[in-house]
């Protein structure tokens, strides 16, 4: 004790500025009391921006930004290197939980009127923030090098050719290049790793200096400095040091849980956090069927396509962030909080959140003409809410504020709660009016498919049928046949006589002898890469579509697809089902069940192609042809994801270790916070 | 004004427990670097080979079927040169004749060698005749030059009775690999794991079954 106070006063004496920054943001900065879960946010926002710096720095140390090696290197990354997968589904998910704080923390700005004199700059320096995160992400997301990261960059770059006269000539420099090509991917790079995280630690810094200048505002809206103790420090603040270091510990610990429960359960969250066509790689000629931005940009996304015009269209975007930065400005109200803000205010704070979750949500969807028009009335909304704003605030009637900070006010738990079911409700109504999906699988549904990874024995027969069947004219390029025999638990002696091909190592990639120019010429396109196919499809596609092929004379190989229309791909299994030819079947009603005739009950046979006929019989029945799609799907499945067992299991002990810290920081927390009020 | 408590801004130092407060701050602590140890886990496993460099790194076959007596074969093993000298019978006694006063480590205690590889001829029973060694000096890591000329005159004369010599700080070694005394190299050369899949067939990077 004695020589850390030795050594204490030794580095105060030569650097003092320590002690003092210390002591300014933390020790002896006063935070109000009043405090509620909303100014978490900030915080959690903090502990994202190290997640990401941290694993950032370490994807670096194997990603490749090469057009030709990037997208491989990814999965290198989830693949070869130990626990790799883990680093990299921290950064996407990272990615994804960076915007969902920062949304959170900037509504609690527009709710509690922390943009407002005298912290106007603190919500420019933040909006700045989020603009220069918006273009991170965006770096980021191109650097994978799969058709998303692709084609968003189209579409995104493309953008500044809407600017009159010089528009594609600066498409042109940013691209470097009359494509986006691996001239792009190298310039991204190095802003995404190197100048992007630079200017943005700085931001935060201004950020955060702007702050404590000025102090926190709270959720009542009135400042804390009018009352003073003998020693000059707010009667309603609190040092941050220890009291909110200690009290923030609660909400990162449950933040990580969260975030460990998407990083180790469903990493891909369905999609919006790692798109399915992602997991593709780029290819200029061809878009994917359906193209989104990540769902963080989405709606703006949804603005810009509101707009039938293209300039038209990229003006409402950037006007919609540029509108923020002046928010300040335009709120007139006398008062801060929504705690004591009128009617109009409360009303409208709801329906701008329903109306920004509605375009978000439009953006990641296929454009309908009704959903054109929800978007159109969205875009009007949100700038007729900022617009109000400078109207309303004036005139409405506001409640009156409180001398001091209270500790009960606000509207409790259960009226929150009751706010996000309203915002909720507001969402999904104007939705379901403009909804329609078409079919999953093609022209039809898709068949359940419940992978079964435990199971070895199916994974094997699997193994097999992808060898025999597949490999003839499909790679699995990304895969090391040592691996998948140590995984499915295939001896290294037998998988060498068996499966590998000759020439080829135990520790070498799964790659194929056939090239590119030889595959052209006969099938007119390259077979694709199978390891991931069933990421950037999905299992269950998989499995209809194996078992979908029919007898089709007008087609060069004599087969079609119910679910891949005239696909280019010949019957691979014909051996096993014997071919198949199309025969009436059952339709489906318009309400979602089998059409039947009324008077008999008999299903109407109305579809020409609803149910199969053998035409030749295969090596196998039916039934054990279904098991052998099964099968070679099961593996196709394990194969996309190899870790994916090990991730679940890895989560469990995860969740476990932070419910514990949890039980741990909540009692430190109430030990410290149990005599302030 | 004066309704306000004075108290009110800073905790009530009598409220404090303090011991309680300690233990849970310490117990949190604790925890809490568990936790930073486990999260430290995928950054310091992400370090190490990779499955890529391991298979770079696979054992490698070498057929010494045709390897003639005095004759060097240099092969690549995870990047390093592998020295395999196939030696005569009067090579192998004149090496076991050399001593501690020319040897710094004539019984290689000191050696990074496997364990089935024993005695002054360094290679495994049976198989005297050929040495395998990593041709890089135990200095600082030079490609040793393969000297079997015995008595070379730039090598100390009569002296020499044949190794390796390393061309950037002298140091040299007998045709077993073993270091010589005065010489800057601390220890003998190293020999990899090897075996024999058949007679004339060395696996290096399996170790052999003894």
């Amino acid at each position: 004790m004695e020589k850390q106070q030795g050594f204490g006063a030794w580095i105060d004496a030569r650097l003092p500025t320590l002690k003092r920054e210390w002591n300014r943001h933390m020790a002896e900065y006063y935070a109000p009391k009043n405090f509620n879960w909303w100014y978490y946010f900030g915080v959690l926002s903090m502990v994202v921006l190290v997640i990401q710096l941290v694993t950032g720095i370490w994807l670096l140390m194997s990603y490749q930004g090469s057009a030709e090696q990037a997208f491989a290197s990814v999965e290198y990354i989830m693949r070869d290197v130990e626990l790799g997968w883990i680093i990299r589904y921290a950064h996407s998910t990272g990615a994804s939980a960076f915007f969902i704080v920062v949304y959170m923390h900037m509504f609690r700005g527009l709710v509690y009127g922390s943009y407002k004199a005298p912290r106007e700059l603190v919500w420019v320096f933040g909006m700045t923030i989020y603009v220069a995160l918006m273009a991170e992400a965006f770096l980021g997301y191109v650097l994978p090098w799969g058709q998303m990261s692709y084609w968003g960059a189209q579409v995104i770059i493309s953008l500044f050719g809407a600017i009159p006269v010089v528009g594609e000539d600066i498409v042109q420099w940013i691209r470097g290049d009359y494509l986006i090509s691996g001239i792009t991917l190298n310039r991204f790079m190095s802003l995404h790793v190197v100048a992007m995280p630079i200017i943005l630690i700085a931001l935060v810094v201004m950020h955060i200096i702007a702050l404590h200048d000025v102090g926190s505002n709270n959720p009542d809206g009135v400042s804390i400095k009018k009352y003073k103790d003998a020693k000059g420090n707010p009667i309603d603040g609190i040092p941050f040091y220890p009291y909110f270091v200690i009290h923030d510990l609660v909400p990162i610990t449950v933040f990580l849980f969260a975030f460990c429960s998407v990083l180790f359960f469903m990493p891909e969250m369905g999609g919006y956090f790692l798109e399915h066509a992602n997991f593709e790689i780029a290819n200029s000629l061809k878009t994917p069927e359906h193209i989104a931005p990540v769902w963080y940009f989405t709606p703006y996304y949804s603005m810009l396509r509101a707009v039938p015009d293209k300039l038209g269209g990229f003006m409402a975007m950037a006007a919609a962030i540029a509108i923020l930065f002046v928010l300040p400005w335009l709120d007139r109200s006398p008062v801060r909080s929504m705690r004591y803000k009128g009617n109009i205010s409360r009303v409208m704070i709801i329906l701008f959140a329903a109306n920004f979750i509605i375009l978000g949500y439009l953006g990641v969807k296929a454009p309908t003409a009704a959903r054109t028009v929800l978007a159109q009335i969205c875009t009007i909304f949100y700038f007729s809410y900022f617009i109000g704003i400078y109207f309303w605030t004036r005139y409405e009637r506001t409640r009156p504020e409180p001398d001091r900070i209270t500790m009960d006010g606000g509207i409790g738990t259960f009226k929150t709660l009751c706010g996000f079911a309203l915002i909720g409700i507001l969402v999904v109504i104007p939705l379901k009016v403009v909804g329609a999906e078409g079919k999953s699988c093609g022209t039809i549904d898709c068949d359940d498919f419940d992978a079964d990874l435990g199971n070895n024995a199916s994974l094997q027969k699997g193994a097999q049928i992808a060898v025999n069947y597949c490999m003839g004219c499909h790679s699995f390029q990304y895969s090391r046949w040592e691996r998948v025999a140590d995984d499915i638990a295939i001896p290294h002696g037998l998988m060498m006589d068996n499966m590998v091909f000759t020439g080829q190592k135990i520790g070498d990639l799964m790659t194929i002898g056939m090239t590119e120019e030889k595959s052209k010429a006969w099938f007119g396109a390259v077979p694709p890469d199978l390891t991931l196919v069933a990421r950037s499809r999905s299992p269950e596609w998989l499995y209809t579509y194996l078992r979908n092929f029919y007898a089709d004379d007008s087609r060069p190989l004599g087969v079609n697809n119910r679910v891949y229309k005239d696909v280019g791909m010949p019957h691979a299994l014909l051996d096993l089902q014997g071919l198949t030819e199309c025969a009436p079947g059952p339709m489906m009603a318009d309400n979602g069940g089998i059409k039947r005739d009324l008077k008999s009950g008999d299903d109407i046979l109305g579809d020409p192609c609803g149910r199969f006929a053998q035409v030749t019989d295969g090596a196998l029945t039916a039934s054990e042809f279904d098991a052998a799609v099964f099968d070679l799907v099961n593996f196709l499945t394990y194969i996309a994801e190899p870790m994916a067992q090990q991730r679940k299991h890895i989560g469990r002990l995860v969740l476990m270790f932070l419910a514990l810290l949890l039980v741990f920081v909540v009692l430190l927390n109430r030990e410290y916070w149990k005599g302030i009020h | 004004m004066d309704t306000i408590d004075a108290n009110a801004s800073d905790v009530d130092a009598a409220d404090v427990n303090t011991s309680r407060r300690r233990f849970l701050t310490g117990a949190t602590s604790v925890i809490g670097a568990v936790g930073v140890v486990g999260a430290a886990i995928p950054f310091v496993a992400s370090w190490k080979p990779s499955a890529k460099a391991k298979a770079a790194g696979a054992p490698v076959k070498v057929n010494v079927g045709k390897l003639e007596a005095g004759a060097r074969l240099v092969v690549e093993w995870r990047g390093k040169p592998v020295y395999i000298v196939r030696r005569t019978a009067e090579t192998l006694a004149a090496v076991d004749a050399l001593g501690d006063e020319t040897l710094k480590d004539m019984t290689s205690i000191d050696a990074a060698q496997p364990s089935y590889i024993k005695g002054s001829a360094r290679a495994l029973a049976g198989k005297e005749d050929v040495l395998v060694l990593v041709g890089l000096c135990t200095h600082l890591g030079c490609a040793p030059i393969y000297r079997p000329d015995v008595g070379a005159a730039d090598l100390g004369g009569d002296s020499w009775m044949g190794g390796f010599f390393c061309p950037c700080h002298g140091s040299k070694f007998d045709l077993s690999g073993r270091v010589y005394v005065n010489v800057p190299a601390p220890t003998n050369l190293e020999i990899p794991p090897h075996s024999y899949e058949s007679d004339s067939i060395i696996v290096i990077g399996v170790d052999a079954e003894v």
